[in-house]
């Protein structure tokens, strides 16, 4: 095949030039007729869906065609699937960029296709779409705008977790042209909507409407380009304006010398506009400089973010902005270092000297150039032209010592993926800088939705890209087109699947489960290495214990609680019970959130778990929570009452105690009706209660307490001694003193009446305290400021060195005292 | 040789604020952010408020305060997802300002550390599924300190422990594969205890499905498939479970004793401005409020601990008694530094001075808080019940018989000492001599339910169920110190302590030779099997010379992995004891280490499984100081702990107040 002219179809727009690149040709059967159908467009050279439009008369060939139906054809006119429609009036038809086609109705019933073949799902827009009807829809990568007859914006920004949100409220008034802004160019990070109103464009966020005040509308078209920073406007008079995107300056006007309005206005990469008609194609550059293009039949432009397709009955074509480096080398009268080396090659060939010597002449620049013939390589859609560019930048590298491989070899691989997809069989005409964008992963899925698992495969080898999910959709759609036996398809994948890694047997499962075949679907979850994936099919089909099991298994707690919340609505309690009890995270799950939120559920499980401690204490529980008092004593007594059959000593301790508090409760509802007019003593512990009697001066109550309630004798003594400190009630303390023995022996007394500061009632109990050394003595004695006795007390046990120190820390009479037993200790002078 | 550069600590604390601050900026303009309690403080570790007033937060609102208000059209909500609780709290808060008509509200939520099915289905129960914006935080691992990562799990205990949930080693888990995915697999996880073996055996189950997705992309080859680790020796993991007794002694270090006597929460501590004076102002403004500034009573001040002072550095890991010593020590050097300005001579001299000024008065500032606070908790451990109390913790280490300390504990109920400290006591006994008896436990139920109230039955059910307070169940079991009862069920701290040493008596404060040190005289359990594990020349040669010597590291220390050697002793530990290799390519590992070299320096990750003390992290980076050049300790655990802590998870809180 000779080759074709790589400056084919340039056209010069001002500085730089266009070129439209053919890529397939007789695309379509006759018998479509391309003018009376609506086309979109899949981004990335994606599949093409078209409808008949129902506002054009159309022939009426036979009643198969005449049904209404959504085709989704590839770019080089392979029928892919035909869907069926009969669920009202299509307003709004376009592509996410995962390739889902997406169809919104009048009534605001959005359909998002996802596979190519038919499986969907959808949801409403709501938002009073359904009383005033959708009017039209943009789209953008990641979601859409939909225009209700009342001007009202819809815009859904996630397909995944749809979440239709109203946009601020618009203007009344005929709109005659709108476009949107994606959420990546916009300052708001969220949607943003051009609406041209009467005279003027509103731009419309979910905040407000802002009027741009322009006075050339109504506008009849309005279109955004691909990075958002330019508006294309055609006037009233019909006049092509480019504008920046806020609205403040104006960069160009073209007037296309037309009373017809274009049908569609778009962009070509950043910096050109392409309006079109029926037939006609105008291409204009900055500066208002234009291109035009006839065709004898309609032609649908396809836009993308570096080019536009063009689609004819016969031809599909992509026109693109040339880029720097393909101009650099291919422009007529170029010299730059790259085209001298693509031109070395032809000499080369006919082994001329003059290809060294140009080598030698662009030497110093040398590795620019093969850089520019490895980038204009993956520019160039022709595999002749491809070779001989590569060939010329292994020339290149040849040449020189050291050269970084990578790009070159890297650009190889790039290039024979992109041979691959660009088959018409395939009829994906993806352009480098798209494939870039759209990375090879997607490409993959793509592949996989067009169910071209072995090419898929070798890509993904070819690449190495894991490879499991293009097998799990294989198998999958074995699952589903299949009519053999189970054993049989199960037996077929599992051994197909074998060794390799990452297979997700639970998605292959759901999909059998999604067709009825259940035993397939156990069947293939066995295979499946994550405990966890298998829970929610499992539940799905009525596996409970199953999935419990597994839920266990994989350790997590929040699948566990989750399975159990489900199982809990779903089983009668009984058998719930059953389930759990056996598993013992499972019932340490249910006790934790039962705890907080049913204890009804809690006591019926402590009941049939035969535990009446637990049972018991959620009782107790209860109680405290209790706001009114006979309430709370009837829990109590409640409480008790569960332990009263057993043997158990502890059981018996926890009863004991049990009611000793009812009582308790009882004896201080009395103390509060009786001396404190109000509620001062319930709720209190024991020793509190005992301890706020004294300070108050009910001793004998106090006592009564104490043998009412077996108190111990130190405990009593030690509240009576802070109790009356607290008081500061010294005469009655003083009066304790008098007493012979104390269990709590009498150091207490001195510590907690020198800790409240009296000084002369604690040196009063030193001599009691017997037991104790007689250094600590005198220190007590000391710490009493009684330096006389701490004197005598060292005189008695004839510590000299003590007395001395003591000397040192006295005054006044004092010193006297301690030198006269000085002199007593020292008989001798 | 890290396949990526920096440390744990920063490349943590860089991606939650990385991934925090973008979730933020997702959502459109100003916003009010509502944080739940127990993230709060977390949150604060490596984000600044100021930081979040940038990326568009008006106000913080805390979820328990139920207070957020309709200020700002959008409301976001930071908030765990693994506890139902505060899941249910959001639904309801949100439902409470989508009645407000006069607004309409965009709600974001933030889960974390990952979006839950349950709170899922809760979100679709309420019917507010559709109207708020979902998105997952991946909080797991929170940088405390260079050498510490802790999940901050608030409830990690009582969870563990009291209700028996395993979310935490689930979250656990995930945080170490995080840690295998930077880093390579742990060619060994080493542990003790039956949630350090659950745990251990998710992170093999986590590492097959991981090895079994390899759905990674191009770009990111070395994630597929798992390697082993050049960098790393091993994973040891300690179940809180183990070693109960250690962390109810009292903390003896200085940082532990803030914790015990002030607390320390997320790095900082809350104390009363009357102890360390108030919060001090930026320059300029402290000349027109200075008037104001009289430190009020009751007034908190958040004082910052973690290693950017540097001071507190010093002083963190140091037993308490030397506290004062290094305290003089660095106030005698201030004051020569500021001597030093009189006898700068020359101008140059004087600009470096005034140049080093500013690190100087910082330098002031911290010695004087530190110098204050020390003085606080000197006022505590003189008093005579604090003395009490570490009498009779001392005895129940060292092994005397316990039933000699019954009347002291007695005597400290009727004084009405805080419940905590008494169930810390009675708890320690039982666990240290495997139970109290039957008639002692009965006689003390009774006195505590006397002197705090009866609803303490439902504590002491709890204590029970977490089995830290339990009664001696068999007569076998009296005779504890010298054979064990069925090994495994419970620690025998009586046959422990003489095999591993726990008590060394002629242990230095001031230039510590041992590890027990931290609790003057008693090595932490859980640390001395980290040391059966990294360190056993220097345990054997404790067992048989008794001298407390450090041994020089010998190489020969990492030749026998594992237990090995150790076997029988840890046996009388509790729970189950392994070691496991994690095998890989061949090939691989061999390719690795040629690749690394053999010398380089080897992490040991040290995980622990229901909480760690300060003590035991003094005590690991002890450790960590003998082994420097040859290893590197990273300390991971669930959440700080003391015994306080343990006891409050069981305490009940209610009473038989009505109100009014």
């Amino acid at each position: 095949m000779a080759p074709s002219n790589p400056l084919a179809n340039w056209e010069r727009l001002g500085d730089s030039f266009y070129r439209k690149v053919p890529i397939y040709d007789a695309i379509f059967d006759d018998n479509v007729e391309l003018e009376n159908y609506i086309v979109a467009g899949a981004p990335y050279g994606g599949a093409l869906a078209l409808h008949r439009d129902e506002t054009k008369p159309h022939r009426f060939r036979d009643a198969r065609t005449a049904k209404s139906s959504i085709d989704i054809y590839s770019c080089s006119g392979k029928l892919i699937n035909r869907l069926n429609w009969e669920h009202g009036t299509i307003r709004g038809l376009g592509w996410s960029d995962k390739e889902e086609l997406l169809v919104i109705t009048e009534d605001g019933t959005v359909r998002r296709y996802f596979g190519l073949y038919g499986d969907f799902t959808s949801f409403s827009l709501g938002n009073g779409a359904e009383e005033y009807g959708v009017r039209a829809c943009r789209f953008w990568t990641a979601g859409f705008v939909a225009l209700l007859a009342n001007n009202q914006l819809i815009a859904v920004s996630s397909y995944d977790e749809p979440r239709p949100k109203l946009l601020a409220p618009c203007p009344e008034g005929e709109v005659s042209s709108w476009s949107l802004i994606p959420p990546a160019f916009t300052l708001s990070r969220s949607v943003e909507v051009l609406l041209a109103v009467d005279k003027t464009v509103y731009l419309v966020d979910p905040t407000e409407a802002e009027d741009k005040v322009l006075q050339n509308g109504p506008f009849k078209h309005a279109s955004v380009s691909p990075t958002g920073r330019f508006v294309a406007l055609i006037t009233a008079e019909g006049k092509v304006w480019v504008v920046s995107s806020d609205f403040q300056s104006k960069y160009s006007e073209y007037d296309p010398e037309s009373r017809v309005t274009p049908r569609t206005v778009d962009w070509c990469g950043d910096d050109a506009v392409v309006i079109a008609w029926e037939d006609e194609v105008h291409l204009i550059g900055p500066n208002g400089v234009a291109a035009r293009y006839y065709y004898d039949g309609t032609v649908h432009v396809i836009p993308e973010f570096d080019g536009v397709r063009l689609i004819t009955h016969d031809t599909c074509e992509f026109l693109h902005k040339v880029t720097e480096v393909t101009e650099a080398i291919f422009r007529l009268g170029s010299t730059s270092p790259a085209s001298v080396l693509l031109d070395s090659i032809d000499l080369l060939e006919k082994k001329s000297p003059k290809a060294d010597e140009n080598i030698q002449r662009i030497r110093s620049s040398l590795p620019d150039a093969v850089d520019t013939c490895v980038k204009a390589a993956g520019h160039e859609f022709d595999a002749y032209w491809q070779k001989r560019l590569l060939k010329a930048a292994s020339f290149g590298k040849s040449v020189l010592d050291l050269y970084n491989s990578d790009d070159f070899v890297e650009m190889t691989e790039k290039l024979r993926v992109l041979k691959a997809v660009r088959d018409y069989q395939i009829g994906l005409p993806i352009s480098y800088d798209q494939y870039m964008r759209l990375t090879p992963e997607k490409l993959i899925e793509r592949l996989v939705n067009r169910h071209e698992y072995l090419l898929a495969i070798r890509v993904s080898e070819f690449l190495q890209i894991p490879a499991d999910k293009i097998f799990v959709h294989w198998a999958s759609q074995k699952v589903k087109v299949s009519t053999v036996d189970d054993e049989a398809v199960c037996k077929l994948i599992v051994q197909r699947l074998d060794g390799k890694p990452g297979i997700s047997f639970e998605l292959i499962a759901q999909a059998a489960f999604d067709e009825g075949r259940t035993y397939l679907a156990t069947q293939l979850l066995n295979h499946e290495p994550r405990a966890g994936k298998q829970v929610p099919l499992l539940l799905n089909m009525e596996e409970d214990e199953i999935a419990l099991d597994k839920a266990i298994e994989s350790g997590d707690n929040d699948l566990v609680l989750y399975v159990l919340l489900r199982l809990k609505t779903k089983h009668p309690l009984a058998s719930f019970y059953r389930m759990i009890n056996t598993r013992p995270m499972a019932s340490a799950l249910v006790e934790t959130t039962a705890r907080e939120e049913d204890t009804k559920l809690l006591k019926d499980l402590y009941y049939q778990d035969d535990r009446p401690i637990d049972g018991s204490n959620v009782l107790l529980s209860e109680a405290l929570n209790e706001t009114d008092m006979p309430r709370t004593t009837e829990k109590l007594h409640l409480a008790s009452r569960l332990l009263a059959d057993s043997k158990d000593a502890t059981v018996v301790l926890q009863q004991k105690l049990l009611s000793e508090a009812s009582q308790l409760l009882k004896v201080q509802e009395t103390l509060d009706k009786e001396i404190a007019d109000r509620s001062e003593f319930v709720g209190l512990s024991l020793n509190e209660t005992v301890y706020r009697l004294i300070r108050s001066g009910y001793g004998k109550r106090a006592q009564k307490m104490q043998s009412e309630f077996k108190m111990p004798e130190k405990t009593y003594w030690w509240l009576r001694l802070r109790a009356l400190v607290a008081k500061r009630d010294w005469g009655e303390l003083e009066e304790i003193g008098k007493n012979k023995k104390s269990p709590i022996g009498w150091e207490p007394f001195y510590n907690e009446i020198l800790g409240a500061g009296n000084t002369k009632l604690a040196s009063l109990f030193v001599p009691k305290c017997t037991n104790q050394p007689v250094e600590d003595k005198v220190e007590m004695w000391v710490k009493c400021g009684m330096i006389v006795k701490a004197g005598e007390e060292a005189l008695r046990a004839k510590d000299f060195n003590t007395l001395e120190l003591l000397r040192t820390r006295a005054s006044g009479p004092a010193v006297t005292e301690i030198d006269r037993m000085i002199n007593q200790l020292r008989p001798r002078k | 040789m890290a396949p990526y550069p920096g440390s744990d600590a920063d490349y943590l604390k860089d991606k939650a604020r990385r991934d925090l601050l973008t979730l933020l900026e997702g959502v459109r303009g100003k916003k009010n952010l509502v944080v739940s309690q127990d993230l709060a403080g977390p949150v604060g570790l490596f984000v600044k408020f100021s930081l979040l007033q940038e990326y568009g937060v008006d106000r913080v609102f805390l979820l328990e305060n139920a207070n957020v208000d309709s200020s700002q059209r959008n409301v976001v909500f930071l908030v765990h997802a693994e506890k139902t609780r505060q899941v249910r709290t959001v639904a309801d808060q949100i439902k409470r300002l989508q009645r407000n008509e006069n607004v309409e509200h965009e709600f974001s939520i933030f889960w974390t550390p990952r979006r839950t099915l349950v709170s899922n289905a809760i979100l679709e129960d309420v019917g507010i599924m559709g109207d708020v914006s979902i998105a997952e935080l991946p909080l797991y691992f929170m940088p405390l300190e260079q050498d510490v990562l802790s999940l901050e799990l608030d409830e990690s205990f009582s969870d563990l422990y009291l209700h028996k949930d395993p979310g935490c080693v689930y979250l656990a888990a995930k945080a170490l594969m995080g840690i295998q995915q930077r880093h390579g697999y742990f060619p060994r996880i080493i542990g003790k205890g039956d949630n350090a073996r659950r745990l251990a055996d998710l992170l093999l189950r986590m590492r097959k499905e991981l090895d079994a997705e390899e759905s990674s992309g191009l770009t990111d080859l070395s994630a597929r498939g798992l390697l082993p680790s050049a960098d790393t020796e091993s994973l040891i993991i300690i179940d809180r479970e183990v070693d109960f007794g250690t962390a109810l002694l009292t903390q003896l270090t200085y940082e532990g004793l803030i914790d015990e006597t002030v607390g320390i929460k997320h790095n900082q501590a809350d104390v009363d401005t009357s102890i360390v004076g108030p919060t001090p102002v930026p320059q300029a403004q402290e000349s027109s409020k200075a008037p104001q500034q009289t430190s009020k009573q009751g007034q908190k001040r958040k004082i910052q601990l973690d290693a950017s002072d540097q001071l507190f550095s010093q002083l963190r890991d140091a037993n308490f008694a030397i506290v004062g010593d290094i305290l003089n020590r660095v106030a005698r050097r201030l004051e020569s530094d500021y001597e030093s300005r009189h006898t700068a001579k020359t101008t140059t001299e004087l600009r470096e001075f005034v140049n080093k000024l500013p690190t100087y008065q910082l330098e002031h500032q911290s010695l004087r808080v530190h110098t204050n606070l020390a003085e606080e908790i000197m006022r505590n451990t003189r008093s005579d019940i604090f003395r009490k109390i570490l009498e009779v913790q001392q005895n129940n280490a060292a092994g005397a018989d316990a039933t000699y300390q019954h009347d002291s504990v007695e005597e400290l109920i009727a004084r009405d000492v805080p419940l905590k400290t008494i169930l810390r006591l009675l708890c320690l006994e039982s666990c240290m001599s495997g139970g109290l008896r039957p008639r002692d436990l009965e006689n003390f139920k009774r006195q505590i339910v006397h002197a705090y109230g009866h609803q303490h039955l439902l504590t002491f059910s709890a204590l029970e169920k977490m089995e830290l307070l339990q009664p001696r169940s068999t007569a076998t079991a009296m005779l504890l110190p010298t054979t064990g009862t069925q090994p495994g069920s419970k620690t025998n701290y009586g046959y422990l302590r003489k095999n591993l040493r726990l008590v060394v008596e002629e242990v230095s404060e001031k230039d510590p030779s041992d590890i027990a040190y931290v609790y003057s005289g008693f090595a932490p359990l859980s640390i001395r099997l980290v040391q059966c594990v990294l360190q056993k020349p220097y345990i054997l040669s404790l067992i048989r010379g008794g001298s407390a010597a450090p041994s020089a590291p010998s190489p020969a220390s990492t030749a026998s992995p594992g237990w090995l050697g150790f076997e029988d002793v840890v046996k009388s530990a509790r729970g189950a004891t392994f070691s496991i290799v994690q095998k890989g390519d061949d090939k691989a590992i061999r390719a690795r280490q040629t690749l690394s070299g053999n010398n380089a320096t080897k992490t040991v990750y040290v995980f622990f499984l229901g909480g760690i003390t300060f003590t035991e992290i003094a005590a690991l980076r002890f450790i960590a100081a003998q082994e420097a050049p040859r290893r590197k300790i990273v300390i991971c655990t669930t959440g700080l702990i003391n015994g306080d802590r343990m006891m409050e998870a069981a305490i009940e809180k209610g009473n038989f107040t009505q109100p009014e």
